[in-house]
């Protein structure tokens, strides 16, 4: 795969490196060309001096044939411009974006560019370490926004509805374990001692699920 | 017209300080801090805000604005700006500022921008055409 970046910092580099190593074909752009030198002895990829937001920089690293581009600057603009040029002139059949400033995310929703947040995910992460250690997820969405969370159900639970548990737009059971064996529940089923369930919740409602398990599962 | 301006010192405050003494209703989104009450003291709507957040331009009126203005000095925060005026707000003429001509190009409709200033492209075609 022929991925272009821009912005050759901390994480850009990283990721081009992380790339190379896997194989991939890696072009960073980065307007500070002493940069180069930071990359790693070895490095297979290309490195293409200028503006990420010009044209005839983002063609010179090839963005004609890419098929992933990846902006990582520090700029949130920079970034916006450089992803939307990818993806509506050249075609880039995926492009991702970094966002630094929380404020600025709904910018980026707004033209369609997905992003992530380094921000948000490590205040999400953090809030679940200090908070949630007991929830521990088998899967994030998003920006941790959303966590797939599986958890024993306490035996004084037994004999209620599962959808006791369901809160919309925050909590849902979308599985339930029985001796072994998976299936998904229904509103109306019965749950009983020793059942473990997966639970859809909304990270900000992680406090109100821990909270129907009850102390004595914390 | 109701406009806003949206910039710092410079080219910005005149353009905004022009604009309301011709008797325009002007709105200027300030991208440097402590500048507003300067402003407000020449009578013109100043707040201090990032133009690249939506609710700032609400705030600012970009919902009944005529006329945005997208002149701080960073093109790439003019290009978004340019660009949510016309698709959030529907602004019915952007103007955006260019500050490097090697950026002329992307400063076009499909960045929500009518029209553009590019004082170092203006003063080479004006060159050009007195010579």
């Amino acid at each position: 795969m022929h991925v272009v970046i821009t912005g050759c910092g901390r994480t850009g580099r990283a990721l081009a490196t992380r790339l190379d190593a896997e194989g991939d074909q890696v072009t960073v752009i980065e307007l500070d060309d002493t940069v180069e030198r930071g990359l790693p002895a070895g490095f297979r990829g290309r490195f293409v001096p200028g503006n990420g937001i010009h044209p005839r920089v983002l063609e010179a690293a090839g963005i004609a044939h890419a098929e992933a581009f990846v902006a990582l600057t520090p700029n949130d603009s920079a970034n916006i411009v450089s992803a939307r040029v990818a993806r509506d002139t050249y075609r880039v059949p995926n492009v991702v974006a970094r966002l630094h400033d929380p404020a600025h995310a709904p910018v980026y929703t707004e033209f369609g560019i997905a992003t992530v947040g380094s921000v948000q995910t490590t205040v999400n992460r953090l809030i679940q370490m200090l908070h949630h250690r007991t929830l521990e997820p088998h899967q994030t969405f998003g920006n941790g926004e959303t966590l797939l969370v599986r958890s024993g159900v306490p035996a004084y639970l037994a004999g209620r509805r599962v959808a006791e548990f369901n809160v919309p737009g925050e909590i849902g059971v979308v599985e339930l374990s029985r001796a072994g064996h998976s299936k998904i529940p229904e509103a109306s089923t019965l749950l009983e001692d020793g059942d473990v369930l997966s639970f859809i919740v909304a990270t900000a409602s992680l406090g109100r699920l821990r909270s129907f398990l009850g102390e004595k599962w914390s | 017209m109701r406009i806003i301006v949206i910039g710092g010192k410079g080219l910005a405050e005149q353009v905004a300080d022009a604009l309301h003494r011709a008797g325009d209703e002007v709105t200027v989104i300030e991208t440097e801090p402590g500048r507003e009450p300067a402003l407000a003291r020449a009578g013109l709507r100043a707040m201090h805000g990032d133009a690249l957040v939506p609710s700032t331009l609400e705030a600012a009126g970009a919902l009944r604005a005529d006329v945005l203005v997208a002149c701080t000095q960073s093109d790439e925060d003019n290009l978004v700006i340019s660009l949510l005026a016309k698709k959030r707000f529907n602004v019915p003429r952007v103007i955006a500022r260019v500050n490097d001509p090697a950026n002329d190009e992307l400063f076009n409709h499909s960045w929500g921008v009518d029209a553009l200033v590019s004082p170092a492209t203006s003063l080479v075609s004006m060159i050009r055409h007195e010579t």
